[in-house]
Formats: structure tokens, C-alpha cells, sequence
């Protein structure tokens, strides 16, 4: 009888300790979200920055308990290699999965999602900027100004410095896709709509080892600024002929001389590590604060990158800081609907998602979302390659993509 | 005129450097008949061993370079004895099929390290400011390039000629069977094409690599890239692919510098190659220089 006893009670010492063991950490409510992007292949020198920025971001706030009541985020991150029926599977097990936030990547596979985000009314945080996503879509919250903002800013910019009386003539240098040419025809709108700028030439580049023609050729035609919109390879190939010819403007606007600037993917510490020295005087607009600024917001990424071990690289690409962005978005946007006492769920973030408003350590401003307003952070830095590094000339919020969307 | 010029030497820069490229496609392809879709792979290994070897083991980058063809030279053998040489005598739609997945696991490898993921650039080993003569200016990368696939060149088509082994390369090419009853070992021979196209891809990407900067999408995409050079020039001729190189570096610099952005063209650099390629094919379908077989039935 006393081993018996003994046996029942031994028993439940185990299954206590089991227990005790096996349950999380956490007692509190897991949410889901799912992310899938380029971790590898196209484009994934942009992807794999990104990725670990949200990976870190998602993993500090589950261990500093920022959402409070031991609540964790639960957000595994997929590599669909840049293909659009891959990251269609993963969205569509990630809803099996009962996500309330899809993180997505490329300009195609959110494209090709678009009516699916808006008949499954599931929020979305995209890593392309492409104006299109937030065309006659609700559900699609980009998280920086768009490819188009960056292109029409840029063009703004060279109105607003250019010397001399006549209208600045302007190429511009574009990836062969709707990624590309996106932004291009939103700024041909906004010179129909008065912005003074002559564009040229359109360059749609392929593979090329060697621009010498096409430079050339556009500076006989009397262009002096080129606008690019496409990935950091073929512009640092540009850049690189550029300065071999002697063609680089030694200051902006430089008469007879080209001077280069470039959307988001065009810039960064990227580019200057494929470039090196040919990307002096590149005028970029961005939306996210850089780490070469030395500020506030530069030394907390640098910190979140060192407590999880990431190399100088990561740290410093302001890829990591976009991963971190639109990480943040989706856990305000949790964090905020607890706040309210409403329910965790799909129809409740998007609700909140549309008044949402903070301040990220990553961006050039606060994200600011209202019911009519799809894109958080509207301002940009006008940032200049200067020294190896790329600093900040001034922010920048452009007028006439105001008049483009109105247009539409 | 010297717009006219400059357009010259860019297309013979670009088209020696697709030449070199397309050259390691040719050398598997005249020993064993197969185009190798994995080309591109080794074209991006090559530069990332002497990235590798210069940056993180600081080895100056010439013997990186030489060390970068070595090593791929027994990297390329390897694969011909692990996974091709079981194959000779299959049907060649097989063996294309197993280096289509040798891309794949190249792919996968690569993407492993930061080199599938990253972008990187050679430390600057050349002088930056560019040789301009008559105002043709072409940069020290473009003429080392140069040079240096042009000394391969010779030396390939040096060794097909006048070496032993590569005149057992030839003889494998014309007729395997005739070749093994004069006592040419198929099999060696086989590893000696592969083992010589990893060399050349290897100095291919080390050039490509040091023009566009070390990003992996961008060096493997080379592969593809100069399959039309090898169909022009004739899938089993060095000189062809040489040639066919530099007609279609020029034609593309043609193309880029008096039609786009003229007429309402755009992007005819990259589609008129192709065009020219149909046009010559329809009349040369072996190419410029392919050997035209005729069986007798």
C-alpha cells in the first residue's frame, strides 16, 4: 500500500515536472503573422537585410515583453526566392495558419496578391514601394513613401536646384519591369501637371558590362541629371563607366556633366561597396534614417543589430532598418488594438492600423496612417554619397505626387 | 568620329569578355556535346574564391586570381567524375538535364554563405583614372580584361592544337569510338574539358566580377547570357565563340548608341543580338563556325 502511494505520488512529481517544463514561458496569447520574401536568389541583397531586421525586431519584443501580459509575436519568416507562385503558397498557408498581418515582399507577388489581400481583407505590409499596391487597395499599408514619391521628389529637387533658365533635361534609368516604369510614368504625369523638368530619355537597361553608348549618347542629347529607378548592380556598373569617361558632375548640376540620383533600391551601403568611389556626388531619397547619421535612432539599430549578433554589414544596410520598420508597424498595430480592449483579430488591426501613428527609430519620420492615407512615413531624406558614406542634405515631402494621385 | 570610336572599343571590351565567358560552354561542349547549364555557377565561384582568398585571407589578388582557376579547375573536375562520367553513353538529354540540376544545387550551396546574398567589390588593385587616347577612353579594368582573355584565349587554342591531350580532346569531339580504339581515354578526356572550362570560368567571372561588382544573380546570370555568342559562333568552336563575342559586343554597342533613345527605340542593345543571331542562323544553322555534320543514314 505505502509503495502504492508512493508510485501515485512519484507519478505526479513527474507529470508536475513535465508540465512545469513544457509549458511557454509565456502565459500569455501568441499572435501570428507571416512573412515571405527574398531571402535568397533575386534580389536578396535587399531580402536578406530586410528579413533580419523583422526576425530581430519580433524577437526583442518577445523578450522584453513589449506588448505586455507575457504576449508574444509568433512570426515565422519564409524564403520564396523572389517567385510569385511561392510566396502565393506560403500566403495562402500562412491563412491556414490564421495570420493577422501578411509581411510581403516584391513588387510582382504583392501585384498578383492584390485581390486576394482585399477579398481575404487580411493587412498587409509590403517591402516594394510600388504606387500600385495602394491603388484601389484598402488593405495594403505601405510603410515609406512610395518608388514614385522618391522619383517625382527627385525631379522636384533638380527643379528646385538647378541653375540657369532653361528646364532641366532628365533621363531616366529603369529596371525592365513594372517595378521600373511605375514611377516613371507617375512622373511623366507630373510634368503634364506642370513639373518643370524635360525627360529626355527612358533607359531600360539589361545586362551590361559596359554603358560607354548609352552615356554618351545622353549627353549629347544635353541631359544633365539621370533619375534611377532599379537595383544597386546595374547603377553601379553606370556610375563605375561614368567616371572612367570623365562624365560624372564634380558638383550638382554641373554643366555639360551628368549627375546621378536614385530611389530607394538604388542607394545605400550596397551601392557604395559595388561602386566604391564612382558613387561620390549620388543624390538618393529615402525614407529611412541612416546609421551613418550618428543619431538616436542610428545607435538603437546599431544596438538591436549587436544584441543579436548581426555583422557591421547588416547593421549598417538600411535594409535591416525597413525589416525592423515594417516589423514594428505590424507590432504597433497589435499593441494598439489591446490598447483599445478591443479583440486581437483581423478586422480589429486593420481598424487600428488605420489611425495608427508612431515613431520609429528606422524611419526618416513618424508613420502616420489615417482612413484615406495608405502610406506611414511620408517624408524622405535627400541623402548625398559623400566620403564613402551616404549623409543627409534635407527632408523632403514632394507636392506634386499630391497632384498625381489627385489626377488619378 | 570618336563617338564611332569609342563604340568600337566598348563592343570588342564587352565582346572578348562574353567571348572568354562563352569559351568554357564551347570546351565542354566540343569534348562531350553538352551545353552545361551550370556554366554560370562556376563563372560566380570563380570570382567569389578570389574575393574570398584576396578579402578575408588577404593573399594579393594575382595569386587569388591564379588560385581561383586552380581550385575551380578541380572543382569543375570533380563534378564531371562525381555526376557526369557515370553518364557517358546516355542520351545527351540527360546528362543537360543533370547539369540543370547542378545548377540548382550550386544555387542552393552558394546561397548558404553571405555570397549568395550580399554584394561585394574587389579591392582596387588597378589604377581608377581610365587610358584615353584620340578621345577613346577605355579603363584599366576593361584593358586587363582584355588582355587577360585574350592570353587564355591563345593559350586554349594553342593547346587543342599542339598539345597531345588536346588533340585527344579533338578526337574524342570528332568520333568517341574511333578515338577509344586508337587509345584516348574518353573518361580523361571528358574531365580535362570540364576541368578547362572551370578555368576559364573562373578567370570570366574574376573580369565580370570586377566590372559589375560581386553580386550572384548578376554573375550567374552570364551563363545564360553568352549562350547566343556559343550558338553563333558554332557550339563546338573557340574561334567561333571568339568572334561571335566581339560581333555581338559590337552589335549591342551598335544598337545602344545610334538606335535607342532614337526612332522611339529603347533597350534594342539587348534584343538586336538575338535578332542578328536568328537571321545568321537561318542561313548558318551550325553557326558561324560549328562543324556541320552529315550522317550518312
Amino acid at each position: 500500500m505505502k509503495s502504492k502511494t508512493a508510485l501515485i505520488f512519484n507519478a505526479l512529481l513527474v507529470i508536475v515536472f513535465v508540465f512545469a517544463f513544457t509549458l511557454p514561458a509565456s502565459a500569455g496569447t501568441t499572435y501570428k503573422l507571416g512573412m515571405s520574401l527574398a531571402i535568397t536568389g533575386p534580389t536578396s541583397d535587399a531580402g536578406n537585410p530586410y528579413a533580419k531586421g523583422a526576425e530581430d525586431w519580433f524577437k526583442f519584443v518577445n523578450e522584453t515583453d513589449y506588448l505586455g501580459d507575457g504576449d508574444i509575436i509568433d512570426c515565422p519568416i519564409r524564403d520564396d526566392q523572389y517567385k510569385n507562385d511561392t510566396t502565393k503558397r506560403f500566403f495562402e498557408e500562412f491563412l491556414d495558419d490564421g495570420i493577422l498581418i501578411f509581411l510581403s515582399y516584391a513588387t510582382g507577388g504583392n501585384l498578383a496578391l492584390k485581390r486576394d489581400f482585399e477579398e481575404v481583407q487580411i493587412p498587409v505590409i509590403p517591402a516594394s514601394y510600388h504606387e500600385g499596391l495602394i491603388v484601389d487597395a484598402n488593405y495594403t499599408f505601405m510603410p515609406v513613401a512610395t518608388y514614385s514619391e522618391n522619383a517625382v521628389s527627385l525631379a522636384e529637387y533638380v527643379v528646385g536646384k538647378h541653375e540657369g533658365t532653361d528646364t532641366p533635361k532628365v533621363a531616366f534609368f529603369i529596371h525592365p519591369s513594372a517595378f521600373g516604369r511605375g514611377p516613371l510614368e507617375d512622373t511623366q504625369k507630373a510634368v503634364s501637371l506642370g513639373l518643370g523638368i524635360d525627360i529626355v530619355e527612358v533607359v531600360e537597361h539589361g545586362t551590361d558590362l559596359d554603358n560607354t553608348a548609352m552615356l554618351q549618347r545622353l549627353e549629347s542629347k544635353g541631359v544633365q541629371y539621370v533619375i534611377c529607378h532599379t537595383v544597386q548592380t546595374p547603377v553601379a556598373t553606370m556610375l563605375t563607366d561614368a567616371q572612367r569617361l570623365g562624365v560624372t558632375a564634380a558638383t550638382f548640376g554641373e554643366k555639360g556633366k551628368l549627375t546621378f540620383l536614385g530611389a530607394h533600391y538604388t542607394g545605400g551601403s550596397d551601392l557604395i561597396a559595388l561602386a566604391g568611389t564612382a558613387t561620390e556626388g549620388y543624390i538618393w531619397a529615402d525614407s529611412y534614417n541612416l546609421t551613418s547619421e550618428n543619431n538616436e535612432g542610428a545607435k538603437k539599430q546599431l544596438e538591436l543589430a549587436e544584441r543579436y549578433g548581426r555583422d557591421d554589414k547588416a547593421a549598417n544596410s538600411h535594409n535591416y532598418g525597413a525589416g525592423i520598420l515594417a516589423a514594428q508597424i505590424a507590432t504597433e498595430a497589435i499593441k494598439e488594438t489591446k490598447k483599445a480592449g478591443l479583440k486581437v483579430n483581423r478586422e480589429n488591426i486593420y481598424k487600428t492600423m488605420q489611425t495608427l501613428n508612431f515613431q520609429s527609430f528606422a524611419a526618416a519620420g513618424p508613420v502616420t496612417y489615417s482612413p484615406t492615407e495608405r502610406i506611414g512615413v511620408d517624408v524622405q531624406n535627400i541623402y548625398v554619397a559623400e566620403g564613402g558614406v551616404f549623409k543627409k542634405i534635407q527632408s523632403f515631402e514632394s507636392q506634386y505626387i499630391q497632384k498625381v494621385r489627385a489626377d488619378r | 568620329m570618336s563617338y564611332f570610336f569609342q563604340i568600337v572599343v566598348s563592343g570588342i571590351v564587352v565582346g572578348s569578355i562574353y567571348a572568354l565567358a562563352a569559351l568554357g560552354l564551347v570546351l565542354v561542349y566540343k569534348s562531350s556535346r553538352v551545353a552545361n547549364f551550370a556554366h554560370g555557377q562556376i563563372i560566380a565561384a570563380g570570382a567569389f574564391i578570389t574575393f574570398f582568398l584576396t578579402v578575408r585571407l588577404g593573399v594579393p589578388i594575382f595569386f587569388s586570381f591564379l588560385a581561383s582557376m586552380l581550385i575551380t579547375f578541380f572543382l569543375a573536375m570533380s563534378v564531371e567524375r562525381i555526376f557526369l562520367r557515370r553518364l557517358i553513353g546516355e542520351p545527351i538529354i540527360s546528362v543537360i538535364m543533370v547539369t540543370i540540376g547542378l545548377a540548382s544545387i550550386f544555387d542552393g550551396l552558394i546561397y548558404l554563405t553571405p555570397f549568395g546574398s550580399e554584394n561585394f567589390s574587389f579591392p582596387t588593385f588597378l589604377p581608377t583614372e581610365s587610358i584615353v587616347v584620340g578621345g577613346v577612353s577605355i579603363s584599366w579594368t576593361q584593358l586587363v580584361g582584355v588582355i587577360i582573355t585574350f592570353v587564355l584565349i591563345g593559350c586554349f587554342s594553342w593547346f587543342f592544337k599542339k598539345s597531345t591531350v588536346g588533340i585527344s580532346m579533338r578526337a574524342v569531339s570528332d568520333d568517341q569510338f574511333g578515338a577509344m580504339s586508337v587509345g584516348i581515354s574518353v573518361p580523361r578526356v571528358f574531365a580535362l574539358a570540364w576541368a578547362t572550362a572551370g578555368l576559364s570560368a573562373a578567370a570570366a567571372g574574376c573580369i565580370i566580377g570586377n566590372i559589375t561588382g560581386l553580386n550572384f544573380e548578376t554573375l550567374h546570370a552570364f551563363g545564360i547570357v553568352v549562350f547566343p555568342v556559343v550558338i553563333l559562333g558554332g557550339l563546338d568552336s573557340i574561334l567561333g565563340a571568339v568572334v561571335a563575342g566581339i560581333i555581338m559586343g559590337l552589335i549591342q554597342q551598335f544598337a545602344s548608341g545610334y538606335l535607342d533613345g532614337n526612332f522611339g527605340l529603347n533597350g534594342t542593345g539587348d534584343v538586336m543580338p538575338y535578332i542578328i543571331l536568328l537571321i545568321i542562323l537561318l542561313f548558318k544553322p551550325h553557326g558561324l563556325f560549328g562543324i556541320h555534320e552529315i550522317e550518312r543514314v
